[in-house]
């Protein structure tokens, strides 16, 4: 039972709201990761579950305990920094032992379980050092096995990555999926980087405004997107926005860009102006005259794919996604056809309709 | 072709370091003055003219002032005033930095503020309330006495709490995070973290205590409960004041500060550079 809920909590520095009554279950072993930009509120409401800021209203319960009103230390959670915070003049093993020292926990029980950590982690040769003689990498893991040896009922991570190189951060992506994956624990992750997101998240939290957006498995986000703001938040590239009127003609829906061109496509909308969304790869490059055209502006050639930015008639930006041996060169004429499956449309509110 | 070296002189260079010597030439003389005066004979010293090595070679003053004074006690009543004056003042300006660069708590801003205030008024304005204060309280000619109204040292806590503002909150919740109570994070957390300051200040109060002249003068009358700068002032033998002999005393007065310097000296530049991995 290590399962988080938290009901209708709010908080608020000053007169300015930063968590608007948001409402959350996380189960047990689940690894939830809260996505949004800056200023979104992921990490206020990361550090209200931890108690490291308070909660002004609503209810907080951690493996079906009651614990908005707990110190950080009871709460029977651990969390790793985004800047490690770890201890300069302790070594390694001090730093993961001092939590556990802190309650009065044998001496030897406390061997084991750094022990134990060091071994998972693989870091037993470096118990001994300060962090000062750590790379950024072995710092990370310090911080994580800091978290390891309390057992606690879930792990909070702030940002871990954030201060790793490129390479690095891949790297520890993948451990910290091995990781969740071998423990089963329950994990709270917070980040801005949609990568990370996608990558280890068994479900996404996308907050915006202090709200929460959308929850739902990375997939589900990506594919059905609740709001404008989700739809152009989750996915690099990003999904192209298009001006769109939508009309019925004998019986059939269309969608007329600003080009003038028109999309067919299957909603439950009555006719008006909207915002026609669809992803890069939905946007197919065609050799033979297709459903609409546009003229090269920029080409990145990445190895297994190639991206084609374009304008249409109307000035209109839109990226399409090509193969990663696409003959497109800037300022060729390019017919593009679309997925019309893989459309969406979004009304004056933001809300997002699906194409079936 | 032969390669040819080039020398360039660094003129700007040699001219600092000429200066850096002459201005550490004028530093040190006078206590090589004071050191050479005190092995002189008192007739070699009140000479009209300057003589850099004496003439002479005497011990006698020092064996004069370690042998017909009180030295002993005034070395004790030293030894014991500046360390009771170090160690007090050194905590309680590390718990009143810690509670008012970490805790919050009514009356916060006032008092630092007043601290602020306080650092504004010489400790020589106090100095008669100090005087009425302790005769009040039976404490003149004790150490007691002395110590107590050498503690306020508003400096101290000053750089306590900059200093521990610098510490990134990070580390405090990640202690809080590790149920650490209050007493841990300073003293488990925090004073270690800022170790060299700690050190720095420690040995700089017990250089201002030891070398505190104007309150224990006024605090202690009877010769056996002077503290050695004070003690100088009673070198003297039936015939009057000698001055090698009290340079000589001087010089005893001196070696223990000189020594504290240099043992620490390593230990403070280490201390501080641990300090500095803060910001890494």
């Amino acid at each position: 039972m290590s399962e988080i809920r938290l009901n209708n909590v709010s908080k608020s520095f000053g007169g300015v709201q930063v968590i608007d009554g948001i409402s959350l279950e996380i189960g047990s072993g689940e690894l939830v990761v809260f996505l949004g930009p800056s200023g979104s509120g992921k990490s206020t409401l990361l550090r209200m579950i931890a108690g490291l800021e308070t909660i002004d209203g609503g209810t907080l319960t951690i493996g079906g305990k009651r614990s908005e009103h707990l110190a950080p230390g009871q709460r029977d959670v651990a969390m790793v920094f985004q800047n490690y915070a770890l201890y300069p003049h302790m070594s390694v093993r001090e730093n993961m032992a001092f939590g556990l020292k802190n309650i009065r926990m044998a001496t030897s029980e406390i061997d084991r379980r750094v022990q134990d950590a060091a071994r998972i982690l693989e870091m037993d040769a470096l118990l001994d050092r300060r962090p000062a003689q750590l790379s950024g990498g072995q710092r990370q893991r310090v911080a994580i096995g800091r978290a390891i040896v309390k057992e606690p009922a879930a792990f909070l991570f702030d940002e871990p990555l954030s201060n790793l190189d490129a390479a690095l951060r891949v790297r520890t992506r993948v451990e910290l999926a091995e990781l969740h994956q071998r423990m089963q624990s329950t994990m709270v992750y917070v980040t801005h980087d949609q990568t990370e997101a996608m990558t280890l998240a068994d479900r996404i939290v996308i907050l915006n405004n202090c709200r929460i957006e959308q929850i739902g498995t990375p997939m589900d986000v990506y594919l059905y997107p609740s709001s404008r703001f989700v739809a152009g938040f989750v996915g690099s590239p990003g999904m192209n926005f298009l001006k769109a009127e939508l009309s019925a003609t004998d019986g059939k829906q269309i969608a007329t860009l600003g080009n003038g061109s028109d999309v067919a496509l299957s909603v439950d909308l009555p006719p008006g102006a909207y915002e026609l969304g669809i992803r890069p790869e939905a946007v197919q490059v065609r050799a033979t005259p297709a459903a609409t055209t546009g003229k090269a502006a920029v080409v990145e050639k990445l190895g297994d794919r190639t991206l084609v930015h374009l304008h249409l008639d109307d000035g209109t930006s839109l990226t399409a996604l090509d193969g990663g041996r696409s003959e497109v060169k800037p300022g060729d004429i390019v017919h593009l056809d679309f997925d019309i499956s893989q459309l969406h449309l979004f009304d004056s509110d933001g809300v997002a309709h699906h194409a079936k | 072709m032969t390669p040819t070296t080039v020398r360039r002189i660094n003129w700007v260079g040699g001219i600092f370091t000429v200066l850096t010597v002459i201005i550490a030439v004028l530093w040190a003389f006078p206590i090589y003055w004071g050191i050479v005066s005190s092995l002189k004979p008192e007739d070699e010293v009140v000479r009209p003219y300057i003589e850099l090595w004496p003439e002479t070679l005497t011990f006698r003053h020092y064996w004069f002032a370690l042998t017909q004074t009180q030295i002993g006690s005034w070395y004790i009543n030293s030894v014991v005033t500046a360390v009771g004056v170090t160690v007090l003042t050194v905590s309680t300006s590390l718990f009143a930095g810690y509670a008012i660069s970490q805790l919050r708590f009514p009356g916060r801003t006032v008092l630092w503020w007043l601290i602020l205030a306080s650092f504004m008024v010489p400790t020589q304005v106090l100095i008669i309330n100090h005087f009425v204060l302790m005769a009040n309280m039976s404490l003149l000619n004790s150490w007691a006495g002395i110590i107590l109204p050498q503690l306020i040292h508003p400096v101290i806590i000053i750089v306590y709490k900059q200093f521990f503002d610098q510490v990134p909150k990070d580390f405090r919740e990640a202690a809080a995070m590790d149920n650490a109570s209050e007493w841990n994070v300073l003293f488990k957390i925090y004073i270690p973290m800022n170790w060299g300051v700690t050190t720095a200040l420690s040995i700089v109060t017990f250089i201002w205590a030891w070398n505190a002249f104007l309150w224990p003068f006024l605090a202690v009358t009877r010769t056996e409960m002077m503290t050695i700068t004070v003690g100088i002032t009673q070198v003297y033998d039936a015939f009057g004041v000698y001055y090698a002999q009290q340079l000589a005393a001087a010089v005893l007065a001196g070696i223990p500060v000189a020594l504290a310097y240099l043992l620490f000296q390593r230990k403070v530049t280490q201390a501080i550079t641990l300090s500095a991995g803060i910001k890494g």
